[in-house]
């Protein structure tokens, strides 16, 4: 027999185990070096959107806009599994310890990700609100009060069972931070600050904390809250790997068919055959295709550094390329692909053969990117970095890929 | 009647130091349905993935046409057809593109494929879901699709893990039907099964398993005789020699 709070610590080990396998794989991928790439070439831009930015810009609104959602989002993350309506619902009375070290860990990584949106609008804040750091810390750790408050009054909410009442609740707790929100960017007086505090301590005794004494704790809604949470996370990590818990949705993609007419009716086929599917309608090998395609134009269009742009061409190919090779393990559990009699040999053939297909139409659209923003000269540059990258990745890193360890 | 199938003296499972199997021998041969029958955990998946050539035996062998699957791995398979207890369909290919990657994957010609395709349709009355995919399809439809990719290919040797679970009645008396009809053009097909009427009723010969070993084989007659219980039937069989080993 262990104790409310031993369980609960146990269950945030175990989600964090889980998900430190992801956030190594996601490290792993290609997209951490976009997102340096972009802090990079962001850092150098942003400073000319603040100038470009009009005068008339309402920061304080923005900011208000922007932290009222950010504080009123986000509710108690409890680990509640469905086995719980069964087994813990009789002990519900002696749960609160349970509850309040997942009220302390909530606030904890809330506190961490509204942190992380102010620090990436600090340069608007110090450009159009105030310039003083101090300042702005100490609206971080107000806010950061602010935030302890909703998720507090919003636990006791969820013990509403009426989902109208319920949804009332959360857009009262929105007014109310657009008022506090509002009073803080737009640096009113310490004594108003502390006054408003003081209202929002009694409103949570007074009404919050007392719906705590006559209605039950909703399991069944714990139960949801935890796993919308749990499945954004997987719908995260499922666009930079392959997550088995997340049933993947089929995608018919008809505009797409035209592909599947690479592959005719014979043995040597029957890999392009199954390629063709998974990269078209399964999980997201073509939306990973599409955004990387996408993103790698943005940028062509954007850098104007030469070296830079071709470095920058020379990448997305590569992570694409990196993307496309992860094709070889969609059937490892189908064991009726193992039945087929076929060599292992057609199947790398088949993939190989996807890859350069897929990688020549990346170059062409690098390629016309190119032309239409420079010039013929760097289309040709740009078809003979893509080509380069992709000849490298089919016949060298697949090979490798696929020789017998 | 010659040897499609036979088993020699296989020990096998997926340790080597704890072998599921223990010295199992049969055989099956052309114009025959053998019936393989035992507990959950009796072995009966294990002894399919031997013969699928999924597991490598520890000792002793498998010949399909007189071959390992070591010896001709790509001839062996084509020569088999398999039916999963769990359908093990693709998510994202419908009805229709399995029964086509199906052929691709045997060697069929355009021409076969399309006729046999259609038939097979017909006869398990799945012509209105050929453009659909399996997330739509109830289990015992699941079902239909592996049969008639088995059905498709016409290998020599069939093996049903479990084929009816989940079928309807006509869905079951089609499947029966075709394998008679398989059987009499000279076919082998293994079926394990735990519905034992219906196993007495078609196949020709019985492997009992039971932890692993063969208990008893052979005609339902046979097994009247070994078991020393005349007229009984197989289930009465069953549940007796199964019992008499927990009292070992």
């Amino acid at each position: 027999m262990i104790s409310e709070k031993q369980l609960w610590s146990r269950r945030r080990i175990d989600y964090w185990t889980m998900a430190t396998k992801y956030l190594k794989l996601i490290g792993n991928s290609g997209f951490l070096f976009t997102i340096y790439l972009l802090f990079v070439f962001g850092s150098y831009y942003y400073g000319q959107f603040l100038q470009w930015l009009p005068e008339t810009f309402p920061a304080v609104l923005f900011f208000t806009l922007v932290f009222m959602w950010l504080m009123t989002r986000g509710r108690v993350r409890t680990f509640v599994k469905q086995g719980d309506l069964f087994f813990l619902t009789p002990r519900e009375e002696k749960m609160s310890s349970y509850f309040r070290s997942a009220l302390h860990y909530s606030w904890l990584m809330e506190t961490f990700y509204f942190a992380l949106v102010f620090l990436l609008l600090a340069p608007l804040f110090f450009d159009r609100i105030h310039p003083s750091g101090s300042l702005l810390l100490s609206i971080l750790l107000l806010l950061s009060g602010l935030k302890l408050w909703n998720l507090a009054s919003g636990f006791q909410e969820q013990r509403v069972q009426e989902k109208g009442k319920y949804h009332v609740h959360t857009f009262i707790r929105l007014g109310i931070n657009g008022v506090t929100v509002y009073a803080l960017f737009s640096l009113q007086p310490m004594w108003f600050v502390v006054l408003l505090a003081g209202i929002l301590a009694v409103f949570y005794y007074g009404y919050f904390y007392q719906l705590s004494k006559t209605h039950s704790v909703k399991w069944e809604r714990l139960v949801e809250i935890e796993d919308q949470t749990v499945m954004t996370f997987y719908r995260i990590a499922n666009s930079f790997t392959d997550v088995p818990q997340l049933k993947s949705k089929v995608r018919f993609r008809r505009w797409l068919s035209p592909l599947f007419k690479l592959v005719s009716f014979k043995k040597q086929h029957v890999y392009h055959y199954l390629f063709s599917r998974a990269f078209v309608r399964s999980n997201d090998y073509f939306g990973i295709y599409a955004r990387l395609t996408l993103l790698g134009l943005l940028f062509i269009s954007v850098v104007q550094l030469d070296w830079g742009r071709w470095l920058v061409i020379g990448l997305f190919a590569y992570m694409t390329a990196q993307q496309i090779e992860t094709l070889k393990h969609h059937y490892a559990t189908n064991k009726m692909v193992e039945l087929y009699p076929l060599s292992a040999q057609s199947k790398f053939q088949s993939h190989q053969f996807w890859l350069l297909v897929l990688g020549a139409i990346q170059a062409v659209i690098f390629g016309t990117g190119a032309l239409i923003f420079y010039n013929l000269m760097d289309m040709v540059i740009a078809l003979f970095i893509v080509s380069l990258v992709y000849f490298y990745h089919g016949f060298i890193r697949l090979a490798k890929v696929y020789r017998p360890a | 009647m010659d040897k499609l199938l036979t088993i020699n003296n296989l020990t096998g499972g997926y340790q080597r130091s704890r072998p599921v199997l223990h010295d199992v021998s049969f055989s099956v041969n052309t114009h025959e349905i053998v019936g393989l029958i035992g507990l959950n955990g009796a072995g009966k998946s294990t002894t399919i993935k031997h013969i699928l050539g999924l597991m490598e035996p520890h000792s002793g062998e498998v010949r399909l046409e007189g071959k390992t699957w070591v010896e001709a791995k790509d001839q062996y398979r084509q020569e088999l057809a398999y039916i999963p207890e769990m359908p093990l369909l693709y998510e994202e290919m419908t009805l229709w593109e399995h029964l086509e990657l199906t052929a691709m994957a045997y060697g069929l010609d355009e021409e076969t494929f399309e006729m046999r395709a259609k038939g097979l349709l017909k006869e398990f009355r799945m012509e209105k879901m050929v453009k659909w995919f399996p997330s739509h399809f109830s289990k015992g439809m699941r079902q239909k699709v592996m049969i008639m990719c088995a059905f498709l290919i016409q290998p020599s040797l069939y093996v049903a893990d479990e084929p009816f679970v989940g079928l309807d009645p006509i869905g079951i008396k089609s499947f029966l039907d075709r394998m008679v009809e398989l059987k009499r053009e000279g076919c082998g097909i293994l079926m394990s099964t735990h519905i034992l009427a219906t196993a007495e009723k078609y196949c020709d010969r019985f492997v009992l398993l039971h932890e692993g070993k063969i208990l008893l084989q052979g005609t339902l007659k046979d097994l009247q005789e070994q078991a020393n219980m005349p007229r009984a039937d197989l289930d009465e069989i069953y549940v007796e020699m199964t019992k008499e080993d927990d009292h070992d």
